[in-house]
């Protein structure tokens, strides 16, 4: 549906009112907004990816990458590496969701906050922190050669399987989180029919309280697999290239090689369509955009044995304790100096705080200032796209609504690259293009986050009953004015909530900003990379010890208002 | 004011929710739309209140005005919605005064118009409670007073008893009832619970799959039902059907399988068309003479405490629902005693089968 199309059908539908003007207006600037920043981007690529120099429709360069071997390794490793980190995060997801939804142990209130603390810092940190202390010259290794006399380190991380390693204990609260709140909403009294038929133990599990968690595994799961498919800072941090992402990645930030570049945006269309196969495969699956019932029922949790207590809380710690690694990495490298064949820095000084803060203050400034505009985008759009899925049912509705879905498929490095490809043509009334202006990252931060701001509207507004806008305009109250004394009041916790999870996520994104950072314009994940690349790591520390305040700030910001309640913000 | 509906239809994608209902309702009555879940009485009235405007077909008149294209807003209509809808966020004084504030009135306007409010349905001293603290009674008084502030051309109310407790649905009722009465505002009222409507309107009329099937006084749609469906949804009936063999002025005989049974003339029943006879259960007598007598046997006896109710069981199988009064001084039959039962022609309604 074009927007005009959209816009004409709604006015002729409802009749001609001049005040009903202005919201068909809004509605055909909010598709205008999603065709131009996120349809025509992602169209570009595929245009790209399949015309030659002259702009002649050919298959050619697909030809090319299945031809090549190297290319169809990357793919092989990328959808095993994503498959794995999969598995890994859902044994260990589920492990931790049952444990603290179904069990009651010592500690179980701490371990549900602490289950958060993974996805505070962004993998790009993750993997810095894991290099320090698990690296060839990191803590355990020089303590290991040591003690043990070993000649050459152990090879904890570099390499795919260090990757697979940093992804699962980056990634496994998000299918934690969507299984303790699946888990949450089931209703007790199903597993006592269950019961009541005969079914125990392992069979209810098997047969009536699995099933019921998929739709919330499933979307959680979903979102790990695209995730670590696209994520190429990791594993180029890790020294792994064969990987789709990490091609892509390299192939574009090179611009020598114009056949490389294009081999670039073959590979990001490539993501994309896998991205959609796999999007589209579990929606098949289960109704992925459920946005859940908001009911949780009243769980009862059954006392654990001294036994089974000190089993839930020895593996509960030592989930934590791997997860803290990055995190005491990371803060050590910040504040140490001549850190190298010393289990320990030897030296402590705030030397590189004063570097990222006082000298060059542009990366918090720039991250600060490009993801607050990213989420004020967030509630323009977001908030009214909300309320169209959840209000009414104009044409185009269900577009929007998958629209909103795909966004959180579409792998960032895809849309870097499509932003690149689809902007570096000239402004209208500019002689200049869209790509050489700033304001165009904290677009392509908006368009990656709407939907948590869309989701976390759309929640709390299913929580107001439809009448209360009614009864607000049957005693007088118009359309919009009934939203801004009604509605907004009764929905603005969900709306700080998604935007406050679009603004942590902002300021956590690397894949898309990196393609489009320009000079001057660095963030604080760009800092952090190049600082690592051109080997001054105690910067890049310094710079994800302050990601990660900023990150920890914001979720707990977030859970105070929420509660704990923020499963259903990754489905 | 007086409200005229003419041929309003309504359609969901393909199912017609209102087909075509014309309805005139009088300055000042209290109307009841009645029937079951899904027989579109909500839609009619969300269509008069105006949250589906304009209707796919037809037009609807306040008055003078012709209103259907207006938004609810501009119709000057008051609400009580089925679940209140009180907003949470607001007291119940912020509930009661936003349509006031909206309307710009001063200070002391509103002031004055809420405390007649408040007075109005009893809950004075209650302003400053938020709706979650107060009960279900309170709350649909503080929809009520929300609705009547604001001195509304017309009263619309959506199954306004349905959550509240069985003692306390009576006691509401009479209030609401009373309450309109005084004000004298014209009010449609709707409701599945056919006592409900019964009780407290001017008139009912009684919908099934988007159509009005009667408009008329309780009295009237008890008593004389135009289909076997009215007779059947209002109140309980007896249904015997069989084939209209003579009909005159004074009554009409029809060939059932309990015989050959007197009822009311009935100019809808031809001679030799099938017909159905409807006689309530408190108008079959146990025992005596009459112009219709039917023997069978006591299948069961339902004691309900001002009435006692037998199924008796006929020699053809069917089976008659008859009520004795005052069971005080009845001793209850035992189940497979023979009975036999009599009725006037007067109360057996002769109505076309359907």
């Amino acid at each position: 549906m074009t927007p005009a199309g959209a816009r004409t059908e709604v006015v002729a539908r409802r009749g001609v009112h001049a005040a009903r003007l202005a919201p068909a207006l809004g509605y055909a600037l909010i598709w205008l907004f999603l065709i131009v920043f996120l349809v025509y981007p992602l169209g570009r690529i595929f245009y790209d990816a399949l015309t030659d120099e002259s702009g002649r429709f050919t298959a050619a360069h697909f030809v090319a990458f299945v031809h090549d071997a190297f290319y169809l390794r990357s793919l092989a490793n990328s959808l095993l590496l994503g498959l794995a980190t999969v598995a890994c995060t859902s044994v260990l997801g589920f492990a931790v969701a049952f444990l603290l939804v179904r069990y009651e142990f010592a500690g179980r209130n701490l371990f549900s906050y602490l289950t958060l603390i993974p996805i505070i810092s962004p993998p790009l940190v993750g993997v810095l922190g894991f290099t320090f202390i698990l690296g060839r010259a990191g803590t355990v290794n020089v303590l290991l050669m040591d003690w043990l006399d070993l000649v050459k380190p152990i090879n904890f991380v570099y390499g795919i399987h260090g990757v697979l390693l940093v992804e699962t204990l980056h990634l496994f609260p998000m299918i934690a989180l969507n299984v303790v709140d699946a888990l949450g909403k089931i209703d007790p009294s199903l597993e006592e029919a269950a019961e009541s038929v005969g079914a125990r133990g392992w069979r209810k599990l098997r047969t009536i309280t699995l099933p019921l968690t998929t739709p919330g595994y499933v979307a959680g799961a979903l979102l790990v697999f695209i995730w670590t498919f696209s994520d190429f800072a990791t594993p180029l941090v890790l020294g792994v290239h064969d990987l789709l992402a990490s091609q892509a990645y390299l192939n574009i930030v090179q611009f020598v090689d114009r056949r490389l570049f294009r081999m670039g945006i073959v590979i990001s269309a490539l993501m994309v369509v896998l991205a959609l196969v796999f999007l589209l495969a579990a929606r098949h699956y289960v109704a992925i955009k459920d946005y859940s019932s908001l009911s949780y029922s009243r769980i009862s949790r059954r006392k654990l044995g001294p036994l089974g207590q000190a089993g839930a809380i020895g593996f509960l710690s030592a989930v934590m304790l791997l997860s803290f690694i990055p995190y005491l990495g990371v803060a050590l490298a910040s504040v140490g100096r001549g850190w190298s064949l010393t289990p320990f820095p030897v030296q402590y000084t705030l030397h590189s705080f004063e570097r990222v803060i006082v000298e060059t203050p542009k990366y918090i400034v720039n991250s600060l200032l490009y993801s607050g505009l990213a989420v004020a985008i967030c509630i323009l759009v977001g908030v009214p796209i909300a309320w169209l899925l959840g209000r009414t049912r104009v044409p185009g509705r269900d577009a929007l609504d998958a629209l909103n879905t795909l966004i959180l498929a579409i792998p960032g490095t895809a849309i870097g690259i499509a932003y690149i490809r689809a902007f570096h043509v000239e402004v209208p009334g500019f002689d200049r293009a869209l790509t050489s202006f700033w304001i165009i990252i904290p677009i392509v931060l908006a368009v990656r986050r709407l939907p948590y701001t869309v989701r976390g509207t759309y929640a709390s507004l299913l929580l107001v009953h439809r009448s209360m806008e009614e009864a607000a305009a049957s005693v007088g109250a118009p359309g919009l004015r009934a939203f801004r004394d009604i509605t907004l009041p009764l929905i603005w916790r969900g709306v700080l909530v998604g935007s406050l999870f679009s603004f942590m996520t902002s300021l956590q994104e690397a894949s898309a900003v990196l393609f489009l950072s320009l000079g001057g314009w660095e963030t604080i994940t760009v800092g952090i990379f190049s600082f690592y690349i051109a080997g001054s790591a105690s910067e890049a520390a310094a710079l994800g010890v302050i990601l990660i305040v900023v990150a920890s700030v914001s979720l707990i910001v977030i859970n105070r208002i929420a509660g704990t309640r923020m499963g259903g913000m990754f489905g | 004011m007086n409200i005229r509906l003419l041929g309003i239809v309504k359609r969901f994608g393909s199912t017609v929710a209102v087909d075509h209902a014309t309805v005139e309702v009088g300055d000042g009555e209290l109307f009841t739309l009645l029937g079951p879940s899904g027989c579109g009485k909500t839609t009619l009235l969300r269509l008069i209140a105006g949250f589906y405007s304009p209707p796919d077909e037809g037009e609807i008149h306040f008055g003078d005005r012709r209103v259907e294209a207006l938004p609810p807003y501009q119709r000057n209509i008051g609400m009580v919605f089925q679940n209140y809808a009180l907003w949470p966020h607001m007291t119940v004084r912020g509930n009661i005064t936003y349509g006031l504030r909206l309307r710009k009135l001063t200070a002391d306007e509103i002031e004055r118009r809420l405390a007649d409010g408040l007075r109005q349905v009893n809950l004075v001293g209650l302003d400053d409670r938020y709706p979650g603290q107060l009960s279900g009674g309170q709350q649909q008084r503080v929809a009520l007073a929300r609705a009547l502030v604001l001195n509304p051309d017309i009263l619309l109310l959506d199954e306004p008893l349905s959550n509240l407790d069985a003692k306390i649905r009576v006691h509401v009722r009479g209030e609401i009832r009373k309450l309109q009465k005084e004000l004298g505002i014209t009010t449609i009222y709707v409701t599945h619970d056919q006592e409900e409507a019964l009780s407290l309107s001017d008139r009912v009329a009684v919908m099934r799959d988007g159509k009005i099937l009667q408009v008329a006084p309780p009295k009237t749609l008890y008593e004389r039902p135009v289909n076997r469906f009215v007779a059947d949804f209002v109140g309980t009936n007896n249904f015997i059907s069989g084939v209209c063999r003579e009909r005159t002025a004074e009554r009409t005989l029809v060939e059932t399988p309990l015989g050959r049974l007197a009822g009311r003339p009935a100019d809808t029943v031809e001679v030799g068309a099938r017909c159905v006879l409807a006689v309530r259960p408190e108008n079959l007598a146990l025992g005596g003479d009459g112009e219709n007598v039917v023997e069978g046997r006591v299948s069961l006896a339902a004691y309900l405490g001002n009435t006692l109710r037998y199924d008796v069981e006929t020699a053809a199988g069917l089976v008659l629902k008859v009520d004795v009064r005052d069971p005080w001084n009845h001793d209850p039959l035992p189940a497979g005693h023979a009975v036999r039962l009599t009725c006037p022609a007067s109360v057996a309604l002769t109505l076309p089968d359907e």
